[in-house]
Protein backbone atom coordinates (compact mmCIF):
# COMPACT_ATOMS: atom_id res chain seq x y z
CA UNK A 1 0.00 0.00 0.00
CA UNK A 2 2.49 2.45 0.70
CA UNK A 3 4.20 1.46 -2.60
CA UNK A 4 1.08 2.18 -4.39
CA UNK A 5 0.53 5.53 -2.21
CA UNK A 6 4.11 6.89 -3.46
CA UNK A 7 3.45 5.70 -7.13
CA UNK A 8 -0.06 8.34 -6.56
CA UNK A 9 2.45 10.88 -4.93
CA UNK A 10 4.99 10.40 -7.70
CA UNK A 11 2.37 10.33 -11.20
CA UNK A 12 0.82 13.82 -9.28
CA UNK A 13 4.64 15.54 -9.26
CA UNK A 14 4.93 14.70 -13.12
CA UNK A 15 2.76 16.11 -14.31
CA UNK A 16 1.66 19.76 -14.58
CA UNK A 17 -1.57 20.38 -13.10
CA UNK A 18 -1.00 19.95 -9.20
CA UNK A 19 1.49 23.01 -9.59
CA UNK A 20 -0.88 24.72 -11.30
CA UNK A 21 -3.36 23.85 -8.74
CA UNK A 22 -0.91 24.98 -5.80
CA UNK A 23 -0.05 28.39 -7.83
CA UNK A 24 -4.02 29.01 -7.94
CA UNK A 25 -4.55 28.48 -4.49
CA UNK A 26 -1.72 31.08 -3.48
CA UNK A 27 -3.39 33.57 -5.90
CA UNK A 28 -6.81 32.93 -4.20
CA UNK A 29 -4.66 33.29 -0.90
CA UNK A 30 -3.16 36.78 -1.55
CA UNK A 31 -7.13 37.85 -2.94
CA UNK A 32 -8.15 36.21 0.35
CA UNK A 33 -5.42 38.21 2.72
CA UNK A 34 -6.26 41.34 0.68
CA UNK A 35 -10.20 41.00 1.42
CA UNK A 36 -9.92 40.79 5.41
CA UNK A 37 -8.51 44.06 5.13
CA UNK A 38 -11.22 45.91 3.54
CA UNK A 39 -13.69 47.19 6.16
CA UNK A 40 -17.32 48.52 5.34
CA UNK A 41 -17.28 52.30 6.64
CA UNK A 42 -20.20 53.59 6.29
CA UNK A 43 -21.27 52.80 2.47
CA UNK A 44 -17.57 53.04 1.92
CA UNK A 45 -15.01 50.69 2.02
CA UNK A 46 -11.67 51.50 3.47
CA UNK A 47 -8.13 49.45 3.85
CA UNK A 48 -7.07 48.62 7.72
CA UNK A 49 -6.15 46.52 10.31
CA UNK A 50 -9.22 43.99 10.76
CA UNK A 51 -11.50 45.51 13.50
CA UNK A 52 -13.20 42.29 14.95
CA UNK A 53 -12.07 38.73 15.93
CA UNK A 54 -14.39 37.44 12.82
CA UNK A 55 -12.14 39.61 10.23
CA UNK A 56 -8.81 38.24 11.84
CA UNK A 57 -10.02 34.63 11.37
CA UNK A 58 -10.92 35.81 7.82
CA UNK A 59 -7.57 36.80 7.23
CA UNK A 60 -6.14 33.44 8.73
CA UNK A 61 -8.43 31.59 6.55
CA UNK A 62 -7.92 33.12 3.40
CA UNK A 63 -7.53 30.65 1.44
CA UNK A 64 -11.04 28.85 2.83
CA UNK A 65 -12.15 29.23 -0.88
CA UNK A 66 -9.02 27.46 -2.26
CA UNK A 67 -10.34 24.58 -0.71
CA UNK A 68 -12.25 23.69 -4.23
CA UNK A 69 -8.53 23.49 -5.98
CA UNK A 70 -8.26 20.54 -3.13
CA UNK A 71 -11.13 19.08 -4.83
CA UNK A 72 -9.82 19.57 -8.10
CA UNK A 73 -6.53 17.56 -7.16
CA UNK A 74 -8.62 15.00 -6.09
CA UNK A 75 -10.96 14.45 -9.58
CA UNK A 76 -7.98 14.96 -11.38
CA UNK A 77 -6.25 12.14 -9.58
CA UNK A 78 -8.69 9.67 -10.97
CA UNK A 79 -10.56 11.24 -14.02
CA UNK A 80 -6.64 12.06 -15.29
CA UNK A 81 -6.22 8.20 -15.65
CA UNK A 82 -9.24 7.89 -17.62
CA UNK A 83 -8.84 10.83 -20.10
CA UNK A 84 -5.02 9.72 -20.65
CA UNK A 85 -6.01 5.80 -20.17
CA UNK A 86 -3.54 5.21 -17.97
CA UNK A 87 -5.69 3.37 -15.33
CA UNK A 88 -5.03 0.48 -17.57
CA UNK A 89 -1.54 0.70 -16.68
CA UNK A 90 -2.40 1.39 -12.92
CA UNK A 91 -4.74 -1.58 -12.77
CA UNK A 92 -2.20 -3.50 -13.98
CA UNK A 93 0.35 -3.08 -11.71
CA UNK A 94 -2.27 -3.46 -9.02
CA UNK A 95 -5.14 -5.27 -10.29
CA UNK A 96 -6.93 -4.78 -6.57
CA UNK A 97 -9.19 -1.74 -7.58
CA UNK A 98 -9.88 -1.10 -3.53
CA UNK A 99 -6.12 -0.72 -2.67
CA UNK A 100 -5.76 1.69 -6.04
CA UNK A 101 -8.65 3.78 -4.58
CA UNK A 102 -7.38 3.97 -1.25
CA UNK A 103 -4.03 4.59 -2.47
CA UNK A 104 -5.48 7.81 -4.63
CA UNK A 105 -6.91 8.89 -1.93
CA UNK A 106 -4.39 8.95 0.31
CA UNK A 107 -2.46 10.67 -1.87
CA UNK A 108 -4.91 13.37 -2.34
CA UNK A 109 -5.14 13.76 0.69
CA UNK A 110 -2.01 14.51 1.45
CA UNK A 111 -1.89 17.07 -1.49
CA UNK A 112 -4.58 18.34 -0.08
CA UNK A 113 -2.76 19.33 3.11
CA UNK A 114 0.19 21.07 1.60
CA UNK A 115 -2.14 22.56 -0.85
CA UNK A 116 -3.96 24.09 2.78
CA UNK A 117 -0.12 24.72 4.19
CA UNK A 118 0.34 27.16 1.04
CA UNK A 119 -2.55 29.28 2.23
CA UNK A 120 -1.05 29.58 5.50
CA UNK A 121 2.37 30.97 4.03
CA UNK A 122 1.03 33.21 2.34
CA UNK A 123 -1.46 34.57 5.05
CA UNK A 124 2.28 35.16 6.93
CA UNK A 125 4.21 36.19 3.51
CA UNK A 126 1.35 39.04 2.23
CA UNK A 127 -0.53 39.51 5.68
CA UNK A 128 1.59 39.73 8.47
CA UNK A 129 3.50 42.86 7.07
CA UNK A 130 -0.03 44.38 6.00
CA UNK A 131 -0.99 43.81 9.46
CA UNK A 132 1.80 45.74 10.92
CA UNK A 133 1.56 48.28 8.42
CA UNK A 134 -2.07 48.88 9.43
CA UNK A 135 -1.47 48.50 12.95
CA UNK A 136 -3.16 44.90 13.68
CA UNK A 137 -2.21 42.96 15.77
CA UNK A 138 -0.19 40.04 15.00
CA UNK A 139 -0.82 38.04 19.29
CA UNK A 140 -4.74 37.96 18.08
CA UNK A 141 -4.25 37.22 15.05
CA UNK A 142 -1.94 33.80 16.42
CA UNK A 143 -4.58 33.54 19.16
CA UNK A 144 -7.41 32.66 16.45
CA UNK A 145 -5.05 29.95 15.13
CA UNK A 146 -6.50 27.46 17.19
CA UNK A 147 -9.97 28.23 16.03
CA UNK A 148 -8.65 28.00 12.43
CA UNK A 149 -5.71 26.61 11.49
CA UNK A 150 -7.12 22.81 11.94
CA UNK A 151 -10.45 23.37 10.50
CA UNK A 152 -8.69 24.58 7.60
CA UNK A 153 -6.34 21.39 7.40
CA UNK A 154 -9.01 19.16 7.99
CA UNK A 155 -11.37 20.96 5.10
CA UNK A 156 -8.74 20.84 2.23
CA UNK A 157 -8.32 17.09 3.77
CA UNK A 158 -11.76 15.88 2.96
CA UNK A 159 -12.48 17.76 0.25
CA UNK A 160 -9.96 16.42 -1.75
CA UNK A 161 -11.38 12.76 -0.64
CA UNK A 162 -14.95 14.52 -1.97
CA UNK A 163 -12.86 15.33 -5.15
CA UNK A 164 -11.50 11.49 -5.60
CA UNK A 165 -15.08 10.26 -5.26
CA UNK A 166 -16.94 13.19 -7.16
CA UNK A 167 -14.05 12.27 -9.95
CA UNK A 168 -14.66 8.52 -9.56
CA UNK A 169 -18.64 9.21 -10.39
CA UNK A 170 -18.18 11.38 -13.12
CA UNK A 171 -14.52 9.94 -14.61
CA UNK A 172 -15.06 12.88 -17.13
CA UNK A 173 -12.63 15.33 -16.79
CA UNK A 174 -14.18 18.42 -18.17
CA UNK A 175 -17.60 17.78 -16.87
CA UNK A 176 -15.81 17.10 -13.32
CA UNK A 177 -14.20 20.57 -13.34
CA UNK A 178 -17.07 22.64 -14.65
CA UNK A 179 -19.95 20.96 -11.77
CA UNK A 180 -17.10 21.10 -9.19
CA UNK A 181 -16.06 25.00 -9.95
CA UNK A 182 -20.17 25.44 -10.52
CA UNK A 183 -21.79 24.49 -7.53
CA UNK A 184 -19.07 25.71 -5.42
CA UNK A 185 -18.52 29.32 -7.31
CA UNK A 186 -22.03 29.72 -8.27
CA UNK A 187 -24.85 27.38 -6.99
CA UNK A 188 -23.90 27.38 -3.37
CA UNK A 189 -23.26 31.24 -3.04
CA UNK A 190 -26.84 31.74 -4.95
CA UNK A 191 -28.42 28.87 -2.33
CA UNK A 192 -26.63 30.37 0.28
CA UNK A 193 -28.35 34.14 -0.59
CA UNK A 194 -31.91 32.57 -1.03
CA UNK A 195 -32.39 29.14 1.33
CA UNK A 196 -29.36 29.55 3.99
CA UNK A 197 -30.89 26.82 5.41
CA UNK A 198 -30.36 24.53 3.17
CA UNK A 199 -26.91 25.76 2.18
CA UNK A 200 -25.51 25.21 5.24
CA UNK A 201 -25.50 21.58 4.82
CA UNK A 202 -23.43 22.05 1.77
CA UNK A 203 -19.25 21.38 1.94
CA UNK A 204 -18.26 24.67 1.32
CA UNK A 205 -20.74 26.04 4.18
CA UNK A 206 -19.82 23.00 6.19
CA UNK A 207 -15.82 23.72 6.00
CA UNK A 208 -16.51 27.23 7.02
CA UNK A 209 -18.22 25.75 10.19
CA UNK A 210 -15.32 23.26 10.86
CA UNK A 211 -12.50 26.37 10.45
CA UNK A 212 -13.51 28.67 12.81
CA UNK A 213 -16.71 29.95 11.06
CA UNK A 214 -15.32 31.25 8.10
CA UNK A 215 -17.24 32.45 5.14
CA UNK A 216 -18.63 35.41 3.41
CA UNK A 217 -21.57 33.51 4.11
CA UNK A 218 -24.91 35.99 4.61
CA UNK A 219 -25.93 35.28 7.69
CA UNK A 220 -23.45 33.49 9.78
CA UNK A 221 -25.70 32.32 12.36
CA UNK A 222 -26.85 30.15 9.69
CA UNK A 223 -23.40 27.66 9.78
CA UNK A 224 -23.76 24.32 11.64
CA UNK A 225 -21.63 23.92 14.92
CA UNK A 226 -17.86 22.48 14.32
CA UNK A 227 -18.66 19.13 15.08
CA UNK A 228 -21.99 19.07 13.06
CA UNK A 229 -20.07 20.36 10.37
CA UNK A 230 -17.35 18.05 10.57
CA UNK A 231 -19.66 15.18 10.53
CA UNK A 232 -21.08 16.84 7.17
CA UNK A 233 -18.38 17.41 5.34
CA UNK A 234 -16.65 13.61 6.62
CA UNK A 235 -19.85 12.50 4.95
CA UNK A 236 -19.66 14.65 1.46
CA UNK A 237 -15.99 13.34 1.49
CA UNK A 238 -16.59 9.47 2.28
CA UNK A 239 -19.86 9.40 0.58
CA UNK A 240 -19.28 9.69 -3.18
CA UNK A 241 -15.77 7.60 -2.79
CA UNK A 242 -17.75 4.54 -1.68
CA UNK A 243 -20.59 5.18 -4.01
CA UNK A 244 -18.03 5.98 -7.02
CA UNK A 245 -15.96 2.85 -5.97
CA UNK A 246 -18.87 -0.01 -5.82
CA UNK A 247 -20.88 1.61 -9.20
CA UNK A 248 -17.91 3.08 -11.79
CA UNK A 249 -14.72 2.20 -10.51
CA UNK A 250 -15.17 -1.82 -10.19
CA UNK A 251 -16.54 -1.55 -14.13
CA UNK A 252 -14.68 -3.08 -16.97
CA UNK A 253 -11.81 -0.96 -18.78
CA UNK A 254 -11.97 -1.60 -22.20
CA UNK B 1 -12.40 -25.57 -12.86
CA UNK B 2 -13.59 -28.92 -14.53
CA UNK B 3 -10.92 -30.52 -16.81
CA UNK B 4 -7.33 -30.98 -14.96
CA UNK B 5 -4.86 -28.31 -16.20
CA UNK B 6 -2.68 -29.01 -18.48
CA UNK B 7 0.91 -29.72 -17.05
CA UNK B 8 2.74 -26.95 -19.07
CA UNK B 9 0.09 -24.54 -19.57
CA UNK B 10 0.52 -20.69 -18.58
CA UNK B 11 -2.31 -19.92 -20.18
CA UNK B 12 -5.61 -21.22 -19.71
CA UNK B 13 -9.18 -20.22 -20.94
CA UNK B 14 -12.17 -21.89 -20.33
CA UNK B 15 -15.48 -21.42 -21.38
CA UNK B 16 -14.91 -18.07 -21.32
CA UNK B 17 -17.85 -15.73 -22.41
CA UNK B 18 -18.32 -11.65 -22.77
CA UNK B 19 -21.20 -9.79 -24.29
CA UNK B 20 -21.55 -6.20 -24.03
CA UNK B 21 -25.53 -5.92 -23.69
CA UNK B 22 -26.15 -7.63 -27.15
CA UNK B 23 -23.00 -8.24 -28.77
CA UNK B 24 -21.48 -10.99 -27.99
CA UNK B 25 -17.75 -10.67 -27.96
CA UNK B 26 -16.89 -14.22 -26.76
CA UNK B 27 -18.37 -16.95 -26.66
CA UNK B 28 -17.26 -20.32 -25.05
CA UNK B 29 -13.71 -19.71 -25.73
CA UNK B 30 -10.96 -22.53 -24.78
CA UNK B 31 -7.42 -22.34 -25.47
CA UNK B 32 -4.30 -23.27 -23.31
CA UNK B 33 -0.83 -21.59 -24.18
CA UNK B 34 2.35 -23.46 -23.04
CA UNK B 35 5.52 -22.61 -21.50
CA UNK B 36 8.22 -21.26 -23.11
CA UNK B 37 6.58 -20.87 -26.80
CA UNK B 38 5.58 -17.61 -29.01
CA UNK B 39 2.12 -18.34 -29.59
CA UNK B 40 0.04 -16.06 -31.78
CA UNK B 41 -3.23 -15.14 -31.08
CA UNK B 42 -4.89 -14.43 -34.36
CA UNK B 43 -8.23 -13.37 -35.88
CA UNK B 44 -10.15 -10.49 -37.86
CA UNK B 45 -10.87 -7.25 -36.41
CA UNK B 46 -13.86 -7.53 -33.90
CA UNK B 47 -13.45 -11.41 -33.43
CA UNK B 48 -12.99 -10.71 -29.62
CA UNK B 49 -9.11 -10.46 -29.04
CA UNK B 50 -8.99 -7.74 -27.22
CA UNK B 51 -11.69 -8.51 -25.07
CA UNK B 52 -10.89 -12.31 -24.08
CA UNK B 53 -6.69 -10.62 -23.49
CA UNK B 54 -8.51 -8.10 -21.10
CA UNK B 55 -10.57 -10.92 -18.88
CA UNK B 56 -7.47 -12.61 -19.05
CA UNK B 57 -5.74 -9.89 -17.14
CA UNK B 58 -8.32 -8.89 -14.92
CA UNK B 59 -9.38 -5.51 -16.84
CA UNK B 60 -12.84 -7.02 -17.77
CA UNK B 61 -14.77 -9.65 -15.59
CA UNK B 62 -16.33 -12.38 -17.50
CA UNK B 63 -19.94 -13.44 -17.81
CA UNK B 64 -18.74 -16.97 -17.51
CA UNK B 65 -15.69 -19.10 -17.99
CA UNK B 66 -12.32 -18.44 -16.35
CA UNK B 67 -9.03 -17.16 -17.90
CA UNK B 68 -6.32 -17.65 -15.48
CA UNK B 69 -2.02 -17.15 -15.87
CA UNK B 70 0.25 -19.39 -14.38
CA UNK B 71 -2.50 -21.20 -12.29
CA UNK B 72 -4.20 -18.07 -10.81
CA UNK B 73 -6.65 -15.03 -12.01
CA UNK B 74 -4.42 -12.35 -12.70
CA UNK B 75 -5.54 -10.39 -9.95
CA UNK B 76 -4.98 -12.81 -7.33
CA UNK B 77 -1.05 -13.03 -8.45
CA UNK B 78 1.13 -11.75 -5.90
CA UNK B 79 3.49 -9.28 -7.87
CA UNK B 80 1.73 -9.51 -11.03
CA UNK B 81 4.08 -7.26 -12.82
CA UNK B 82 6.49 -9.93 -11.63
CA UNK B 83 5.30 -12.34 -13.26
CA UNK B 84 2.74 -11.31 -16.19
CA UNK B 85 3.51 -8.18 -18.74
CA UNK B 86 1.13 -6.85 -21.01
CA UNK B 87 1.09 -4.36 -23.81
CA UNK B 88 -2.63 -3.35 -24.08
CA UNK B 89 -3.92 -1.61 -27.38
CA UNK B 90 -6.31 1.62 -25.90
CA UNK B 91 -3.37 2.40 -23.36
CA UNK B 92 -2.02 5.23 -23.09
CA UNK B 93 0.29 7.67 -21.43
CA UNK B 94 0.05 11.28 -19.77
CA UNK B 95 0.93 13.74 -22.63
CA UNK B 96 3.29 16.22 -20.01
CA UNK B 97 4.68 13.56 -18.53
CA UNK B 98 8.31 12.36 -18.97
CA UNK B 99 9.20 8.85 -20.34
CA UNK B 100 11.02 7.95 -17.60
CA UNK B 101 8.53 9.18 -14.79
CA UNK B 102 5.95 6.98 -16.43
CA UNK B 103 8.12 3.71 -15.90
CA UNK B 104 9.29 5.44 -12.22
CA UNK B 105 5.57 5.83 -11.11
CA UNK B 106 5.51 1.86 -12.34
CA UNK B 107 8.52 0.72 -10.75
CA UNK B 108 7.33 2.46 -7.17
CA UNK B 109 4.01 0.79 -7.23
CA UNK B 110 5.38 -2.86 -8.03
CA UNK B 111 8.65 -2.16 -5.39
CA UNK B 112 11.13 -3.01 -8.85
CA UNK B 113 14.55 -1.12 -8.63
CA UNK B 114 14.41 2.61 -10.23
CA UNK B 115 17.70 1.35 -11.91
CA UNK B 116 15.92 -1.39 -13.85
CA UNK B 117 13.54 1.68 -15.38
CA UNK B 118 16.93 2.71 -17.63
CA UNK B 119 17.45 -0.72 -18.88
CA UNK B 120 14.61 -1.55 -20.46
CA UNK B 121 14.20 2.43 -22.15
CA UNK B 122 17.72 0.61 -23.31
CA UNK B 123 16.11 -2.45 -24.02
CA UNK B 124 13.63 -1.02 -26.40
CA UNK B 125 15.84 1.60 -28.08
CA UNK B 126 14.06 4.74 -25.80
CA UNK B 127 17.19 4.98 -24.32
CA UNK B 128 17.87 8.47 -25.73
CA UNK B 129 14.28 10.13 -25.30
CA UNK B 130 14.21 8.90 -21.57
CA UNK B 131 13.70 12.51 -20.09
CA UNK B 132 11.28 13.43 -23.01
CA UNK B 133 7.29 13.92 -22.61
CA UNK B 134 5.47 11.41 -24.07
CA UNK B 135 2.91 13.99 -25.70
CA UNK B 136 5.60 13.99 -28.62
CA UNK B 137 6.18 10.65 -29.26
CA UNK B 138 5.58 9.13 -32.15
CA UNK B 139 3.21 5.97 -32.37
CA UNK B 140 5.87 3.70 -32.73
CA UNK B 141 7.95 5.31 -29.50
CA UNK B 142 4.66 5.05 -27.27
CA UNK B 143 4.68 1.18 -28.44
CA UNK B 144 8.38 0.59 -27.15
CA UNK B 145 7.23 2.63 -24.40
CA UNK B 146 4.26 0.01 -23.51
CA UNK B 147 7.25 -2.61 -24.44
CA UNK B 148 9.47 -1.21 -21.56
CA UNK B 149 6.31 -1.22 -19.15
CA UNK B 150 5.57 -4.83 -20.00
CA UNK B 151 9.50 -6.03 -19.04
CA UNK B 152 9.87 -3.74 -16.64
CA UNK B 153 9.71 -6.45 -13.92
CA UNK B 154 11.32 -9.47 -16.14
CA UNK B 155 8.24 -11.40 -16.30
CA UNK B 156 7.82 -15.18 -17.12
CA UNK B 157 4.88 -14.28 -19.41
CA UNK B 158 4.01 -11.43 -22.38
CA UNK B 159 0.97 -10.78 -23.19
CA UNK B 160 1.06 -8.74 -26.08
CA UNK B 161 -2.13 -6.65 -27.89
CA UNK B 162 -1.35 -5.85 -31.50
CA UNK B 163 1.82 -5.21 -30.77
CA UNK B 164 2.80 -4.30 -34.12
CA UNK B 165 0.16 -1.12 -34.62
CA UNK B 166 2.10 1.86 -35.77
CA UNK B 167 6.00 0.37 -35.79
CA UNK B 168 7.37 0.41 -38.82
CA UNK B 169 9.03 -2.27 -40.85
CA UNK B 170 12.43 -1.95 -39.16
CA UNK B 171 10.45 -1.74 -35.97
CA UNK B 172 8.35 -4.88 -36.84
CA UNK B 173 11.66 -6.68 -37.35
CA UNK B 174 13.16 -5.54 -34.39
CA UNK B 175 9.85 -6.75 -32.27
CA UNK B 176 10.34 -10.54 -34.36
CA UNK B 177 14.21 -10.46 -32.92
CA UNK B 178 12.95 -9.34 -29.42
CA UNK B 179 9.58 -12.11 -29.10
CA UNK B 180 12.05 -14.87 -30.30
CA UNK B 181 14.80 -13.57 -28.14
CA UNK B 182 12.45 -13.26 -25.12
CA UNK B 183 11.11 -16.67 -25.97
CA UNK B 184 14.81 -18.27 -26.03
CA UNK B 185 14.85 -17.44 -22.84
CA UNK B 186 12.37 -19.08 -21.92
CA UNK B 187 9.52 -16.34 -21.34
CA UNK B 188 6.03 -17.68 -22.65
CA UNK B 189 4.43 -15.41 -25.12
CA UNK B 190 1.01 -14.75 -26.49
CA UNK B 191 1.10 -11.71 -28.80
CA UNK B 192 -2.37 -11.10 -30.91
CA UNK B 193 -2.41 -9.89 -34.23
CA UNK B 194 -5.43 -9.83 -37.12
CA UNK B 195 -2.41 -10.24 -39.58
CA UNK B 196 -1.38 -13.79 -39.84
CA UNK B 197 1.57 -13.19 -42.78
CA UNK B 198 2.77 -10.55 -39.95
CA UNK B 199 2.93 -13.18 -37.46
CA UNK B 200 4.14 -16.25 -39.36
CA UNK B 201 7.71 -16.05 -38.90
CA UNK B 202 7.27 -15.09 -35.07
CA UNK B 203 5.24 -17.32 -33.69
CA UNK B 204 5.54 -21.67 -33.01
CA UNK B 205 1.64 -21.82 -32.18
CA UNK B 206 -1.12 -20.13 -33.09
CA UNK B 207 -4.46 -19.88 -32.11
CA UNK B 208 -7.26 -18.31 -34.53
CA UNK B 209 -10.42 -16.71 -33.32
CA UNK B 210 -13.16 -15.40 -35.14
CA UNK B 211 -16.85 -14.20 -33.92
CA UNK B 212 -15.50 -14.81 -30.06
CA UNK B 213 -15.23 -18.60 -30.68
CA UNK B 214 -11.66 -20.53 -31.08
CA UNK B 215 -11.49 -21.56 -34.98
CA UNK B 216 -8.34 -23.50 -35.16
CA UNK B 217 -5.12 -24.28 -32.40
CA UNK B 218 -1.76 -25.60 -33.27
CA UNK B 219 1.66 -25.10 -34.72
CA UNK B 220 2.34 -22.83 -37.53
CA UNK B 221 3.42 -26.34 -39.63
CA UNK B 222 0.50 -27.77 -38.88
CA UNK B 223 -1.73 -24.51 -40.16
CA UNK B 224 0.81 -24.58 -43.46
CA UNK B 225 0.22 -28.64 -43.64
CA UNK B 226 -3.18 -28.00 -44.85
CA UNK B 227 -2.63 -25.37 -46.68
CA UNK B 228 -2.27 -25.17 -50.55
CA UNK B 229 0.85 -24.19 -52.53
CA UNK B 230 -0.11 -21.58 -55.69
CA UNK B 231 1.57 -20.04 -58.36
CA UNK B 232 0.55 -16.64 -60.13
CA UNK B 233 1.04 -16.63 -64.22
CA UNK B 234 0.71 -13.26 -66.18
CA UNK B 235 -0.10 -13.94 -69.87
CA UNK B 236 -1.67 -13.04 -72.72
CA UNK B 237 -3.99 -15.65 -72.86
CA UNK B 238 -5.58 -16.45 -69.63
CA UNK B 239 -8.77 -17.93 -70.35
CA UNK B 240 -6.96 -20.89 -71.52
CA UNK B 241 -4.73 -20.76 -68.91
CA UNK B 242 -8.02 -21.12 -67.17
CA UNK B 243 -9.35 -23.64 -68.93
CA UNK B 244 -6.01 -25.64 -69.11
CA UNK B 245 -5.69 -25.68 -65.66
CA UNK B 246 -8.65 -26.93 -64.69
CA UNK B 247 -8.53 -29.59 -67.04
CA UNK B 248 -5.65 -30.85 -64.94
CA UNK B 249 -7.35 -30.38 -61.77
CA UNK B 250 -5.80 -27.47 -60.38
CA UNK B 251 -7.78 -24.35 -59.10
CA UNK B 252 -7.24 -21.30 -61.18
CA UNK B 253 -8.64 -18.20 -60.57
CA UNK B 254 -8.95 -14.95 -62.56
CA UNK B 255 -7.00 -11.89 -60.00
CA UNK B 256 -6.52 -9.66 -62.74
CA UNK B 257 -6.93 -8.92 -66.77
CA UNK B 258 -3.68 -10.61 -67.35
CA UNK B 259 -3.39 -12.68 -64.19
CA UNK B 260 -3.94 -15.84 -62.86
CA UNK B 261 -3.45 -17.68 -59.52
CA UNK B 262 -3.59 -21.04 -59.73
CA UNK B 263 -4.54 -23.17 -56.59
CA UNK B 264 -2.85 -26.46 -55.65
CA UNK B 265 0.36 -25.74 -58.26
CA UNK B 266 3.61 -26.19 -57.76
CA UNK B 267 6.45 -24.82 -60.23
CA UNK B 268 7.37 -28.40 -61.26
CA UNK B 269 3.32 -29.23 -61.89
CA UNK B 270 2.30 -26.04 -63.35
CA UNK B 271 5.31 -25.22 -65.68
CA UNK B 272 5.64 -28.78 -67.82
CA UNK B 273 2.08 -28.30 -68.38
CA UNK B 274 2.23 -24.79 -69.98
CA UNK B 275 4.92 -25.83 -72.15
CA UNK B 276 3.16 -28.78 -73.10
CA UNK B 277 0.15 -26.52 -74.23
CA UNK B 278 1.91 -23.84 -75.67
CA UNK B 279 0.65 -21.01 -73.37
CA UNK B 280 2.87 -17.93 -73.52
CA UNK B 281 3.63 -16.64 -69.91
CA UNK B 282 5.40 -13.12 -69.60
CA UNK B 283 5.55 -13.93 -65.49
CA UNK B 284 5.41 -17.22 -63.25
CA UNK B 285 5.98 -16.60 -59.96
CA UNK B 286 5.94 -19.38 -56.55
CA UNK B 287 3.21 -18.40 -54.16
CA UNK B 288 4.68 -20.67 -51.83
CA UNK B 289 2.46 -21.73 -49.18
CA UNK B 290 -0.95 -19.74 -49.02
CA UNK B 291 -0.94 -18.88 -44.95
CA UNK B 292 -3.25 -16.03 -45.47
CA UNK B 293 -5.94 -18.03 -48.01
CA UNK B 294 -5.93 -20.50 -45.00
CA UNK B 295 -6.24 -17.59 -42.32
CA UNK B 296 -9.13 -15.77 -44.54
CA UNK B 297 -10.89 -19.26 -44.66
CA UNK B 298 -10.97 -20.10 -40.97
CA UNK B 299 -11.80 -16.76 -40.11
CA UNK B 300 -14.83 -16.37 -42.67
CA UNK B 301 -18.21 -15.26 -40.92
CA UNK B 302 -20.41 -18.15 -40.34
CA UNK B 303 -23.71 -18.27 -40.40
CA UNK B 304 -25.77 -19.23 -37.28
CA UNK B 305 -23.31 -21.17 -35.01
CA UNK B 306 -20.23 -23.61 -35.84
CA UNK B 307 -18.23 -25.70 -33.52
CA UNK B 308 -14.67 -25.20 -33.36
CA UNK B 309 -11.93 -26.91 -35.59
CA UNK B 310 -8.51 -27.92 -34.44
CA UNK B 311 -5.67 -27.15 -37.10
CA UNK B 312 -4.63 -30.80 -37.15
CA UNK B 313 -8.20 -32.08 -38.60
CA UNK B 314 -8.22 -29.55 -41.56
CA UNK B 315 -11.43 -27.21 -41.42
CA UNK B 316 -12.27 -26.86 -44.96
CA UNK B 317 -11.74 -28.94 -48.17
CA UNK B 318 -9.97 -26.80 -50.91
CA UNK B 319 -10.20 -27.85 -54.52
CA UNK B 320 -6.98 -29.97 -54.31
CA UNK B 321 -5.79 -31.59 -57.58
CA UNK B 322 -6.59 -35.19 -58.20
Amino acid sequence: MIRLIRSELLKLRTTSSPWVLLIVTLLLTALGVITAFLIPNGNRVTFGAPTTIYRYRLLLGAGDTAVWMSAILGMLCVTGEYRHKVITTTLLVEPKRAYVLVAKSVASVLWGLILCASTFVMVAALGLPLLSAEGGSASILLHQAGAVVPGLFAAFAIIALFGVGFGTLVRNQVVGIVAVLGGSFILEPILDGLIPSVAKWLPSAAAGAVAGGLGTRADRAFLLSWWLGALVLAAWGIVPTVIGYFTTFTRDVT
Amino acid sequence: MSAPSAPDAVIEVKGLTKHFGNVEAVRGLDFVVPRGRVTGFLGPNGAGKTTTLRMLLGLVAPNAGTATVLGRRYQDLDEPVRRVGAVLEATSFHPTRRARDHLRMLAVAAGIDERRVGEVLALVGLGDAAKRRVGGFSQGMRQRLELAGALLGQPDVLILDEPSNGLDPQGIAWLRQLLRYLASQGTTVLVSSHLLAEMAQTVDDVIIIAEGRLRAEGTIAELAGQGRSAMRARTPEPDRLVQVAQAAGFAPRRVAQDTVLVGGARPETLGPLLAQQRIVIYELTNEGTDLESIFLALTAPTPGSSPPVQATAPPFTPEEPR
